[in-house]
Parts: structure tokens; sequence; C-alpha cells
């Protein structure tokens, strides 16, 4: 009676997660005996940690567990919380024990995509929701809750490893047909409320619901599909777009350039234009698909370019890594004798000239591998200049060809240009005598004032055009340009960086060679 | 036509008078050999049960002998310094028969017998070699295929005209030889062959296809050796290795000159048969000889065949016009070619070089020998069906295969010997012993092959020099045991046992034992483990118990190697631990990461001291001494180590009581080996109905029930009229009264009878009632002084004699109601019988 009095009155007095509290759970949670000395003595860091419980603390507000990187398990029930907050940086949390607290809403677990047993029993939560990114979840008890509508369960069908689910204990749970609900849209679930789900029930369950549940999986499989074509289409453009050549397939680039052309659009219903830029058109988009084409042949062209390099370059630095490997193998089995030959060896100036052997053996070895190091160094580079050398090569040529394609562009862009100015010109001549036959648009006619007019109008459409083209060609130039140098700076780059970290590899590893014949020699001596 | 034997003549200039003196004085000395071997002669031979196509010629026979005679006229004006033909030999039954007809191509029921190897393997184990009474001359008698199966004997044309028969009859272009062989040949002696068994198959070696190298593959180093220092090496090794050819070769021609046969007087004149296959059909890629004696194929290069007079096969026969002075090296098998091989039949086949044959007149050749036999030749005549009846070989006889299912061939330094299987009680079906001298003395290996044991022992070899056995075994052994080598069956000896590692659970590939150690490998295994290696220290000696079992070796050092784990990251995943149990150390080498050269290493030192406050040290940093390619922040923590401590120490042990156990198994396989060796049992497959005792026994019961249902058929269906219909003359159709009389006759005697058969019941049954009665009245009268065992007596009998009466009476009142039915279906059935067909008439 007592203890309940006291519990009562704990709740009342919320405390704080700080650093005692927290260490105090680790010490009296971690390694026990021998190695609980051990780690006495140590200390825990609280990134080693793998499990905590903190139960019946009257823990009001989440805090402090952002050092706990490594968590697999997280016990913080039967607490007073009253928000979920805090746990972002658990993102290894496998097991999450929320319940018994004052929980309302669900949120703050968008990080924890490890998440697969989370237990949110006895809160006040009325809405499920927010629990997207819990992709490995398994188990969900959300039992003694306010959830009153049945809809909150077709949101738990995106979680495809659901087994276990609990929601006794709320409004929903007293409708009638609660559990065929939940057996009928939750096919995958084993257990409802701790029992286990009999196939008859199963059965009898998806007979029932068959009709609203066929309409439901039709409108998945709809939305399934639609994002698969949107994902095809992206994944199209995007191996356009490493060709640099995307939307040159078609009459983009052609239409581009009438987009914002108002005087251009204007001048196409003068009479015979639109039979001349139908011509235009026609002739432009094949030159572009031919750029198109282009791009993509060079585009497969550079990557066997690129994959012949690399796959050269594993190769060399796997012989080289063989052979770095074989020496050392073969040196340890050197050492391992010589070593046991000097802790056999009893007078004392015999030591010293087998322990000055053995350091000479050593230095050997590292000069053996440095060598190899720089032989290999020394191959790469001249391999990597001469990739180098090839795809600029090969990038360069391709820009020129291109350019020339673009070059074809602007002439027909000229051409069309001087035909619509003559048509102009010879409307406007025709208008001035007053015998045009067809009507023309009011906003065209407007253009026809005078010929500075018209050919002021012609010529700033005509501007727009070749600006168009300019633009895509210089686009894709520097594009791929960036593109080279990038490429040949990351080859540059790791090599680089290969080179250093076996350096350093050799050189620790040497070093601890050394060490431990230096500790033998003290160890000796002592003796 | 220049024959061996003219060549011959040139080289030693014999005259024709001196080479008969020596033909006949060496004939002479072929007597004791040919009486040594099982006479194969004609007296021997039961021809009474042979059919009649054995014993006479059809017209067509002899309408092809006169062809023949004509034919062999002819030749002999033509060619007269070459040996008549062989052409008609006589047969069994003396009846000339022309060889093409003996020839009985038959396809053999046995799937083994379809190709050619295995067809001449069989006909060379199946007859026993009989020599030709006379080497120089071929045979008088040819016999049929079948005789010679039938007493599983004969000499060289009969081998190869069975041989030729089969081969012909599975889709071979097959032809039997009459020619001349070498000695060796002729008396199928193989003392001086290589034996085809010890001939290891060439290696072949694998020509690494040079891979072009790629656009960006890196240049080798430079090469700062010497070249003018390079080449002088060469040249000196060059040397050297020219030296120590020229001194094998020396070698080898002493030994060639030693195993040189000695001169044959003979060579070029002993007469041979064998079996020549032409390319072309069954996929045959070229023309080859196959010697049926042996069964061996060999080119036709071979220079053991030293000419060719004639071959034949069952549809013609061909002569052979060209030179055998060099062998048979430079003969050209095209058949079609009148010029090489005069034909005897005309247009039955073979015209390979039909050309020739139309460009006739455009040719012209000195020789009218090509023209020889032609005209006289009906266009149409082809040859007549062979005389000689289906050759068959029972089941029994194909599976014993030798004569007496043993065989034995002596090979140049070896010696092969054959059983056919089950004949001897352990399984063995072969053995070759290799010896290393020529005369056979010191064995150096041998060979031993079994079938159908129940241990699975396929291959026992024995190696005299190393005193080395190794024992192969088929999969299925109960200790899925492959290969085990040995020197002898004691434990903790030398020996390596291979096993089959899928039927393993624990993967084991293989065990090496030496007596201080013993290596495992394995595969497959979730733990990752391919490699444990045990090291034993001396036996510690006790005095009560010194058996391998209670007193195990002391283990000293134990290694394992692990697989990478792909699931962990490398600097986790142990690659080597070696247990140093003497020294309490453990050493940890983990793998290597891709990209590095060098691994991490651990190792613990397990010491359990104390320290100056007498507490108990747990873990020190000098306990664990690692090197960490990338160093680690967790791993230097002592808890960390301590654990990871602990875990070996569980581990040891574990690995100790595996190694433990692995010698206990060892011991089992020895003991099991053991036992399988005293009892060798052989398995019998359930389809072999010969031997399986159980299958037979079952077999025998369901035949003796099938015979008795079959008895008591017959029973039911008596014949009624058959007593009746005796009496009459037999043959004759019945008249309608003489049916109607026999109906009578027997439907009156069928009543009579059961009218006796009701007598009958009735009389046993009064009989019965009788003594009953009377032994009722015995009892009353002597009620008073009965003893209870005879009260007891008389009513059991009571009991008895009433059941007996009331059974009678049933069958007596069944009888009555069935009698008048059974009558009634023996009339019915009469009324039906066909024998009394008129009765049916009238009343139909």
């Amino acid at each position: 009676m007592w203890e309940k009095m006291n519990r009562l009155c704990d709740l009342m007095e919320p405390r704080v997660m700080d650093d005692d509290m927290l260490k105090l759970a680790v010490g009296g949670q971690g390694p026990q005996e021998e190695a609980g000395q051990l780690a006495k003595q140590e200390g825990i860091v609280f990134k080693d940690v793998l499990s905590l419980q903190l139960d019946f603390r009257n823990i009001l507000r989440i805090d402090n567990l952002w050092q706990f990187e490594n968590l697999r398990k997280l016990q913080l029930d039967n607490n007073i919380i009253e928000k979920i907050e805090g746990l972002e940086n658990l993102t290894h949390l496998v097991w999450l024990d929320l319940s018994f607290n004052n929980i309302e809403t669900i949120e703050g677990l968008d990080t924890l995509v490890n998440l697969e047993d989370l237990s949110l029993f006895n809160n006040r939560i009325s809405k499920i929701d927010s629990l997207d990114a819990l992709v490995k979840l398994q188990v969900l008890s959300l039992g003694n809750n306010q959830i009153d509508n049945m809809m909150n369960i077709i949101y738990l069908r995106r979680f495809k490893c659901l087994r276990t689910l609990s929601l006794s204990g709320n409004p929903i749970s007293e409708a009638e047909d609660y559990k065929m609900f939940i057996c009928a849209y939750l096919p995958d679930l084993v257990y409802l409320d701790f029992r286990r789900i009999d196939d008859h029930t199963k059965e009898l369950a998806e007979a029932k619901h068959q009709y609203s549940i066929d309409e439901l999986k039709h409108q998945e499989n709809l939305m399934q599909v639609q994002l698969e074509d949107e994902q095809a289409r992206q994944e199209e453009l995007e191996k356009h777009k490493t060709a640099f050549v995307e939307h040159l397939n078609g009459s983009f680039l052609f239409d581009s350039m009438y987009a914002e052309d108002s005087e251009g659009n204007k001048l196409s219903y003068l009479p015979g234009v639109s039979e001349l830029l139908e011509a235009y058109k026609d002739k432009f988009v094949i030159i572009c698909v031919n750029i198109f084409e282009y791009g993509l042949k060079q585009q497969e062209k550079r990557k066997t370019e690129l994959d012949i390099f690399s796959e050269c370059v594993h190769e060399a630095i796997q012989e080289n890594q063989e052979q770095g490997k074989h020496k050392i193998a073969q040196f340890e089995e050197k050492h391992l004798s010589s070593l046991s030959a000097i802790r056999e060896e009893l007078e004392l100036p015999n030591i010293e000239k087998k322990i000055l052997e053995c350091s000479a053996d050593i230095s050997e070895l590292f000069n053996e591998l440095m060598m190899l190091e720089m032989q290999l160094v020394e191959q790469l580079e001249e391999t990597i200049n001469m990739f180098e050398r090839n795809i600029v090569d090969m990038v360069g040529l391709f820009i020129k060809n291109v350019r020339s394609l673009m070059a074809q562009c602007r002439d027909l862009e000229n051409h069309h240009h001087e035909k619509l100015l003559e048509i102009s010109i010879s409307t406007l001549e025709k208008i001035v005598k007053g015998d045009l036959d067809e009507d023309l648009p009011d906003d065209l006619r407007a253009l026809f004032v005078d010929k500075d007019m018209i050919v002021n109008a012609v010529g700033a459409s005509h501007d727009i055009h070749l600006l168009k083209i300019d633009n895509r060609e210089g686009e894709l130039v520097t594009r791929i340009d960036s593109w080279c140098t990038h490429l040949v700076d990351k080859i540059h780059k790791d090599e680089i960086m290969r080179n250093r970290k076996r350096v350093k590899e050799i050189n620790q590893y040497i070093d601890h060679m050394q060490s431990e014949l230096d500790n033998l020699d003290y160890g000796d001596i002592l003796d | 036509m220049m024959r061996p034997v003219e060549v011959r003549k040139e080289e030693t200039t014999l005259t024709q008078e001196t080479l008969r003196d020596l033909e006949k004085k060496l004939s002479e000395i072929q007597i004791p050999i040919s009486a040594e071997l099982p006479a194969f002669t004609k007296d021997t031979i039961d021809i009474s049960k042979l059919p009649v196509s054995y014993k006479t010629n059809t017209p067509k026979e002899e309408h092809l002998l006169q062809v023949a005679d004509n034919f062999s006229r002819q030749y002999s004006h033509l060619c007269p310094d070459r040996v008549p033909l062989f052409l008609h030999p006589l047969n069994e039954c003396e009846v000339p028969k022309f060889v093409s007809t003996t020839l009985r191509p038959t396809l053999m029921p046995y799937p083994e017998l379809y190709n050619w190897d295995s067809c001449a393997q069989f006909v060379s184990d199946f007859l026993t070699m009989v020599p030709l009474p006379d080497p120089l001359k071929p045979p008088s008698h040819l016999y049929s295929s079948t005789t010679v199966l039938k007493y599983q004997k004969g000499n060289c044309f009969d081998f190869s005209t069975l041989l030729c028969s089969m081969l012909i009859g599975s889709g071979y272009d097959a032809y039997c030889v009459n020619g001349y062989g070498s000695l060796d040949l002729c008396h199928m002696d193989l003392t001086r062959e290589v034996c085809p068994l010890t001939v290891k198959p060439k290696e072949t070696i694998k020509s690494e296809e040079k891979v072009l190298p790629k656009k960006y593959t890196i240049r080798p180093p430079r090469d700062l050796c010497s070249r003018f220092e390079q080449e002088q090496e060469v040249k000196k090794q060059q040397e050297i290795r020219a030296q120590e050819k020229k001194q094998l070769r020396e070698e080898e021609e002493r030994l060639m000159e030693a195993e040189k046969a000695k001169p044959d007087a003979l060579h070029g004149l002993r007469v041979h048969s064998w079996v020549l296959v032409l390319s072309g059909k069954r996929e045959v890629p070229e023309n080859f000889f196959i010697d049926a004696f042996t069964g061996h194929s060999y080119s036709t290069q071979d220079e053991r065949f030293l000419g060719i007079e004639s071959l034949w096969n069952h549809k013609n026969y061909w002569i052979n016009m060209q030179d055998c002075w060099n062998c048979c090296k430079d003969l050209i098998f095209d058949l079609g070619d009148p010029v090489r091989w005069e034909y005897m039949l005309l247009g039955t086949d073979k015209s390979q070089l039909s050309l020739t044959e139309e460009d006739d007149s455009g040719i012209n050749h000195d020789d009218d020998v090509e023209n020889l036999g032609k005209e006289d030749e009906d266009k149409s005549f082809d040859m007549p069906h062979s005389w000689v009846e289906q050759i068959e070989i029972s089941p029994e006889a194909f599976e014993t295969r030798c004569p007496n299912g043993k065989k034995v061939i002596q090979y140049k330094r070896a010696k092969l010997e054959k059983w056919a299987p089950y004949l001897n009680s352990n399984g063995l079906v072969s053995r070759l012993t290799t010896y290393e001298d020529l005369e056979c003395t010191n064995i150096l290996e041998i060979k031993e092959w079994y079938q159908n044991r129940e241990d699975m022992l396929e291959l026992k070899h024995i190696n005299k020099t190393t005193d080395l056995k190794t024992d192969y075994f088929k999969p299925g052994h109960p200790q899925a045991l492959r290969v085990h080598s040995y020197k002898s069956m004691q434990p903790e000896m030398d020996r390596v046992i291979e096993f089959y590692e899928t039927a393993r659970v624990d993967g084991l590939i293989k065990r090496e034992e030496t007596a201080r150690t013993m290596t495992e490998y394995y595969q497959g295994r979730p733990d990752f483990l391919s490699y444990r290696h045990a090291n034993f220290g001396p036996r510690v000696k006790k005095l009560a118990l010194s058996s391998a079992e209670s007193n195990p070796r002391p283990i000293v050092k134990i290694t394992e190697r692990f697989f990478r784990n792909p699931a962990k990251p490398a600097e986790e995943d142990v690659a080597e631990r070696v247990f140093l149990l003497a020294e309490e150390r453990i050493q940890l080498r983990y793998h290597c990461r891709d990209d590095h050269i060098t691994a991490s290493k651990r190792e613990f030192l397990r010491r359990t001291e104390v320290d100056s406050k007498g507490n108990k040290i747990i873990m020190t940093p000098d306990m664990c001494i690692s090197f960490e390619v990338e160093p680690m922040e967790h791993t230097k923590k002592l808890l960390y180590q301590y654990e990871a401590m602990m875990h070996l120490k569980r581990e040891e042990k574990l690995s100790r009581h595996q190694v433990w156990e692995s010698e206990l198994e060892v011991l089992e396989i020895l003991k099991l080996r053991e036992e399988e060796e005293a009892a060798h049992t052989l398995t019998i497959s359930i389809y072999d109905t010969k031997r399986n005792e159980k299958s037979k026994e079952y077999r025998e019961a369901m035949e003796r029930v099938m015979h008795e249902e079959h008895l008591r058929q017959m029973e039911t269906q008596l014949d009624y009229l058959a007593p009746f219909l005796a009496q009459l003359p037999p043959g004759e159709k019945l008249t309608r009264w003489q049916a109607v009389r026999l109906k009578d006759e027997c439907l009156s005697d069928f009543k009579q009878r059961l009218i006796n058969k009701a007598n009958l019941i009735q009389a046993r049954f009064e009989k019965e009632t009788q003594e009953l009665q009377k032994k009722q009245q015995w009892y009353q009268e002597n009620q008073v002084t009965l003893t209870p065992e005879d009260e007891d007596l008389y009513l059991s009998y009571c009991s008895q004699a009433m059941f007996r009466i009331r059974i009678l009476e049933q069958r007596l009142n069944r009888h009555k109601e069935l009698a008048p039915l059974k009558y009634l279906a023996l009339e019915e059935k009469l009324y039906k019988d066909p024998r009394l067909g008129e009765l049916q008439k009238i009343f139909a």
C-alpha cells in the first residue's frame, strides 16, 4: 500500500534523463562478474551500448540519448512520456518499447529505418500514421489506445513484413467486423492480439471483403504501374543525359525555338509559310535525331573505353597485391622461425647478432614492398596518362562533330529566315498594293506597317532561334567538358589515395614488426 | 604381284627348294606347341544336331561355288606365282561353303556390344585361341560362328569371322582379311606389348589461350638483366640437356635391344586373319585393323601386319592386287578401284571409285587381270544368304565371358588376370600385376578391381616398392570413404583417407595422418572451416591402461583455417587460428581485405597470474598483442579482448573435442574396414533374377501357386463326356443318334452318381447314429461303476458324435437340394458342348 502511494507520489515528480541516470543504468545493465570489473575499470562508452532499459523512472521527456549510436534495443516503458522525440540518432534501433506512457501522436520515428518491433501499448494515440520509414516493421503493438477509425488498418497494408499486430482495447476493437476486417485487409498477418489467425478465419474474411479488397488491389496495382512507368522514363532520360543529348530525339529543340517567339508564331500565318515551316521542321528534326544517335554511340564508346581501362587497372593492382602478399607470407615464415630461434638462444652476443639479422630482414622487406609499390605507381601513371589522352581526344572529336551538325541546323535556320523574309516582303508589297487576297489575323496585319517593322520582326524571330541553337550547343559542350575533367581528376585522385594508403599500410606493418622485435629484445634483457 | 614371300626370297636368296625344306622343318617344330593347346578338330564336334543348311548346299550356293571355282581358275592362270585363293573351305559337316556366306551379320541384344572396341574385346575374351594347323596356309576348314561360340575356341579365321559378323551387324563397314602377320600376332603373344592398362593417359596439355593484351594493360617493369648472360646460361642448359637426352636415348636403345624379338625365320609367311574396318559408317574417321585375338585396334600402317591376300564381307570378295613389299603401309583401301582390288561379284556394292569403272577403256593398263572373271559373271548375281544359324549368346555366357570365367594375359612386364563377376567370393574381377623386369619375377605393383562389393570397394592398389596400399571406393560406403591409402591397418600410422564430402554432415574431404599429426580438410561448412591440423605429443605412459581410446595422446597444437565469410568484414573474419596448448597461447590471423596486402593479427597469452596484492589479474594489456591494419577503437578495450579470449577458450575446448572425436572415428573406420575385409559380402541386384536368392524363392513360390491354380482349373473343367466318347471310334463325327445316346448315358450316369453319393451320406449317418445309441446303452448299463475319467471320455465322445451326425444331416439335406440343380446344369452344358453339336442342330 505504501509502495503504491510512493509510486503515485513519484508520478507527480517527473525526472530528467541526465548523464548520471544514464550512466547508472548502463553500469547496472552492462557486463557482470570478471568482465564487469574490467568494464568498471575502463568505463563504458555510450557508443558501445547495444541495449538500454529505462523503465519505471518517471521520465517525462526523452533526452540525452544522442550518444547511443549503436543501440539496438531501447525500453522506455512505464514512464510519463508525452511526445516521441530525441530518437533521431538511434538509427540502428531494432526494438523500441514505449508502452504505458502518455503519447498522443506517433511522430519522430522517421530515421529509425531498422526498427522491427515497436510497442506503443497503453497510450493515447488515436490515429496510426508517420510510420512510413519503418519498412522492416514486423511487430506493432497498439493496444489500449484510442484508435476509432477502421481506415487506419488500410494504412498498415504498406508494411510487407508485418506479422504481429495488437489493437485490442481500442474503440475499433469493439466493432462487430473488427477481426474479419483486419484479416481481410492484412492477409500476411499471422498473429492478431496475441492469437494466431487460423486459415479458416482468413478464408472467411477474404470471402467477406473480397469485393472491396479487389478494388483496393486494383488501385494499388495501377499506382504501381504508373510509378514503374515514371521510373522507366526517368531512367531513359537519365541515360540520355549521360550521353549529353537528352531531348534531341524529337522536335523538342525546334518547339522550344518557337515557344518564346511570338513574332515567328504570328508570321506562320502568312500564306506559304506553314508549308515552309513544315519542311524546315522535318529537316531540323532529322539533324537533331542524328546528333542524338551519334551522342548515344559515342557514349557507348566512352563507356567501353572506361570499362577496359578500369579492368586493366584493377588487374594490375590485383597482381601487384598478390606479389606483395606473397612476399609478406615468405617473410613471415622466415621471421617466425628466426624469432623462436632468438627466444631459444642463450648467449647474449648470439642474440644480438640474430636480432640484427632480423631487423635487416625487416628493412629488406620494406624495400621490396616499396619497390613494388613504386613500380606500380609508375606503370599506372603511364596507363592513366594514355587513357586521359584518349578520352580527351574522344570528347574533342565528339564536340567537333556535334558542332558541325549544329552548324547545319544554323544553315537551315538562315535559309528559312531568308525565305521568310522574302515572303514577308512580297506580302508587304501586296498589302501596299492592296491586292492581297487572303485574310490575315489582326495581330499579324499589325506587323505589316512598313518594311522596317516587318524586317525587324522577322529578324527578331531569327535571333531567338539562333540563340536557342547556340544555347543547346553550349550546354552540351560545357557539360561534356566538365564530365571529362571530373573523370580524369577522379582517376588521378583515386590513384593518389591508393598509393598513400598502401604506403601507410606498409609503414604500419614494418613498424609493427620492428616494435615486436624491439619488445622481444627488451624482454630478454629484462630476463 | 609381289608378295612378302618374294621379298624374303630376295633378301635371303633362298631357292624354292630350300624354302620348302625349311617350311617342312619348321612345321615339325610347331607340333609340340599345337599339341599343348587344346585341339579343335572335327571329331570333337557333334554335327548330328546341326540344321540342314549346314549339311547341304542350295542350288544358289552351288552356283556361287561354280562361279568361285571359275574365278579361282582364271586367277591362278593369270597370277601363277600367287598362292591359291581362300574361297570355299569346308565347314564342320565337310561341305564346301563360300567364305562370304559364312559371315552372318548379327546385331547383338547387348548394348555393350554395340561399339567395335567392346565387341572386339568380347570376342577376344570369349574364345580360346587355337593356332592354325599349318601356320603357312589358310585352314582347310572354316566352321560356323555358332559352333565356334558353342565350343568357345577357334583359330584366327574363326575369331575374325565371328567379330566381322558382329561388327557388320552393328553397322560397321567391316571385312575379314586373309593375310600375313608377324609371329607375335599369329600366336597371340602379347609379351612384347605394353599392357594398355598400364599406359597412363597422356595429359592433354592445355594450351593456355594467349589473352590478347588489352588496350590499357600495364607494361611490365623494365628488365635489367644482361641478355648476354642469359644467352650463355641458356646455352649451358641446352648442352646439359642434350647430354642427358643422349644418355637417355642410349639407355632406351639398350633396353629396346634387349626387348627385341629374335628374328623369325618364317617372317612374312605366317598366315593370319584379322578384321579391317573402313571409314565412313558409324562415324569411323579412318580405316583401321582389329586383331580379333587380342581385340586391339591397329593403324593400317602397323608393321605387324605384313600383307593382305584377300578380304571379304557378307556381300563380296576382293583380291589385293597391290604390292605388299612394305607391309600394309602403302595399301589403299579403295575397294571400288578394280586396279587395286579385284572383286569377284559384280555390282553388289562398293563402287566408291565409280568413275574408274566408267572410264575403264580410258585407262590403259597392261594388266589384263582387271578384266578377269567379269565376262562370265551373271551381272545380277548376288551373294546367297548365309547358311549359318542366328548367332546367339546367352546372358549367362555373356556375363561369364571367358571360358570358365577366367583368363590370363601376359603382357610385357605385366600380367592381367580376369574373372567373371561373382566367380570369386570376394568380388575380384581383374588383377593387373606389374613387374620390374622382363622375366616377370620382381613385382612392382598390383592392381585389383572388384565388383558388386557391399563395402563399395572398387580398386585395390598395392605398391610393392613402397608397400603403400590404396583402396578406392565407389559412392555409398557407410563411412562415405572415397580413397584410403595406408601402409598398415594399425591406428596412428601414416594414412590418408578421402571422403565423399557431400555424403558427410561435417563436409570432411580428406584426413591425413602421420604418427604425430592429423590434418583434416573440409569443404562447404556453415562455419567456413577449411583445414584443421593437430600436432600430438608423445603419449604419457600410464601403467594400467594403455589402449588408444582410454589414453589419448596429448595435443600440442591445433591449427585451424577458415574460408572467407562474406557476411563479415575482412578485419573481423578469422583466417587462421592456432591454439598452442602447451604454451597457453592463441594466435589469430584475420583475412586480408581486398585492397590490402597485410592482414590483422592478434595473439593471446593466457596466463592466470596474481598481482602483488594477491588479486587475480583478469586481463592486462600485455596479454593480448594485436596488429591491426586499420586500427579500431573498440578493439583496444580490455573488455573486448577479455570477451574475445573467453570465446576462444570455449572454441579451443570444442576443437580439442573435435580432434579427439576424429581420432575415435579413425579407429572406428579401421575396425569397420577390417570387418568388411573379413566378410567381403557381395551385393546382388534385385534385378538379377539368377543370383538373388530371395527373389528366386519368391518367384518359385509364385510359380508353384500358379501351377496349383492351373491344376484346380483343370479339375473344374473335367470332361464328363470323355469316358463315353472313349467307347466310340475316335476321329469320327457323331451321328444324331449317337449324340442322343451319349447324352442320355452321360446324364443317367451322373444321376446314378448323385444317388450313390446321397446313399453314401445316408449310410454314414445311420452308422454314426447306431454307434451313438450303442454307446448310450452301454453308459446307462455301467453308469454306476464308471470312474469320473471314463464319464468325461463318454461325454466328450457324445458331443463329438452329435456334431458329426448333425453335419452329415446338413450335408444330406444340402445334397438333396443341390442335386437337381447340378443335374440340370450338366444337361445344359451337354447341350452346349460342341461335340454334341448334332443335338443342338435339331433342337435349334
